[in-house]
């Protein structure tokens, strides 16, 4: 019992070690030998741990991802509209990866793997399919049109979505990603939204968007 | 082993809780009788007298069960980061969709009626509400949604009273009703403490909440 719970807590250790090396100066340039040191570790604890860097990375990968989707589902299982859960759901995460991390490492390192490991696979399409069931949810309640192929509308809203988070990373290390969503939500709500709803998540976004606007608010 | 006695015990707390929820929700204080109660609950008097030692004791012990579970249950809801008004409205509907359904929920609230006026079980279940709406009231002043001036403390005992009056005024039997009084309630309220710009979205959001609460609600 004690001893898993040592060895629980070095695997930590090592994981959050990388993730500041990752997070500091990148994926490539951080070594395990720099990662042993951070961690103030023997080369033997990290190996018993994990096999390689890229299992490091795919532990991260995978434990990054699973904070975001939990964040993601709690926001959209609750009795709120289908729609308005996406949309909030969607500055929720973009939120955390702010705030978290390993989220925010993991965000990385998918972008680095994307096509040649599992769990980068693994993780797209998740989302993929979460974003579909919720846009089946929210066409059913009759604010998405009712013509709209579910699964085409998950994979533009993933896709636009991990875009957008992007050219923030790219353009301005990040600053301007709520802006970035903000923007790219209204381009797709007057596509996507039924005419009765439409007014009605303008407003949903533009209350969204002011939350999450980093200047005071003017009162 | 006495883990495993203690789990028994408190299943068995628990069972007694719920037949007596039963009772509660549907009759009140002074006409529930703890023999009804044993008969529902399957337990021997013994049982229950080992954990409550009177039919007041009983009823608190509910009172204070369903509190605790409607402050995870706003917890929760507060974790979903909405705008302070939103999760003010989010609150009302939660608690009268449970209101209507759920048997603790209603048994809760109709003791905190009967028994909870002479003790002062009253004022400390329901200062800890109008406190935690006080909160969220002020983060909705903070969102722009709320006129700066009003007082977030005057806000919240008024929502408070509003939800405890409604049910003496509407019928929890009939959700449809019910759903609909809130709905107008809030509209009428809207107006005295939001800002006229923000009322068109918020009583659109109140129009989906009633909805969604509409498909949710299913009577005891």
């Amino acid at each position: 019992m004690v001893r898993q719970a040592r060895s629980e807590a070095t695997r930590r250790r090592i994981i959050t070690s990388a993730v500041e090396l990752f997070n500091e100066i990148g994926y490539p340039a951080a070594g395990l030998g720099d990662i042993i040191e951070r961690a103030e570790m023997t080369k033997g604890a990290l190996y018993y741990h994990f096999d390689s860097k890229e299992s490091l990375a795919t532990a991260i990968i995978e434990e990054g991802s699973a904070h975001l989707v939990e964040a993601f589902r709690s926001i959209t299982a609750s009795s709120a509209p289908a729609l308005e859960g996406i949309i909030h759901g969607v500055f929720v995460v973009a939120d955390l990866l702010s705030t978290d991390q390993i989220a925010r490492s993991a965000t990385q390192l998918l972008r680095a793997f994307g096509e040649f490991n599992d769990a980068a696979a693994r993780t797209y399409g998740g989302w993929v399919a979460e974003m579909t069931e919720r846009t089946r949810q929210a066409i059913d309640e009759g604010d998405l049109r009712g013509d709209l192929d579910p699964q085409a509308v998950g994979e533009t809203i993933v896709g636009s979505m991990l875009g957008a988070e992007l050219l923030a990373n790219a353009t301005s290390a990040g600053a301007d990603t709520m802006s970035r969503i903000t923007r790219t939500w209204k381009v797709l709500l007057p596509a996507l939204v039924s005419s009765e709803s439409l007014s009605y998540f303008d407003e949903f976004l533009a209350r969204e968007s002011m939350r999450h606007s980093p200047a005071p608010q003017a009162e | 082993m006495t883990e495993q006695l203690e789990r028994r015990a408190d299943t068995t707390r628990l069972q007694i809780l719920r037949a007596a929820s039963h009772q509660f929700a549907r009759k009140s204080y002074s006409s529930v009788s703890l023999d009804d109660i044993l008969a529902d609950a399957e337990v021997t008097k013994g049982a229950m007298y080992f954990h409550f030692r009177s039919k007041y004791a009983l009823a608190s012990a509910i009172i204070e069960y369903r509190a605790a579970v409607a402050r995870a249950s706003v917890d929760q809801l507060l974790a979903q980061k909405l705008s302070g008004l939103e999760t003010m409205i989010d609150i009302s509907y939660l608690v009268a969709i449970e209101d209507i359904g759920d048997e603790t929920a209603r048994a809760g609230l109709n003791l905190l009626e009967s028994i909870g006026r002479t003790d002062g079980l009253q004022a400390t279940v329901l200062g800890p509400w109008v406190t935690a709406f006080a909160a969220i009231a002020g983060k909705a002043v903070k969102d722009g949604d709320i006129i700066s001036d009003r007082d977030p403390q005057g806000i919240a005992r008024l929502l408070v009273s509003m939800y405890l009056g409604l049910r003496q005024t509407s019928n929890l039997a009939e959700p449809e009703r019910f759903l609909r009084d809130l709905e107008n309630m809030w509209a009428l309220v809207l107006p005295g403490f939001v800002k006229p710009d923000r009322i068109d979205y918020l009583n659109q959001f109140i129009t989906r909440r009633t909805a969604v609460a509409l498909k949710k609600a299913t009577p005891l």
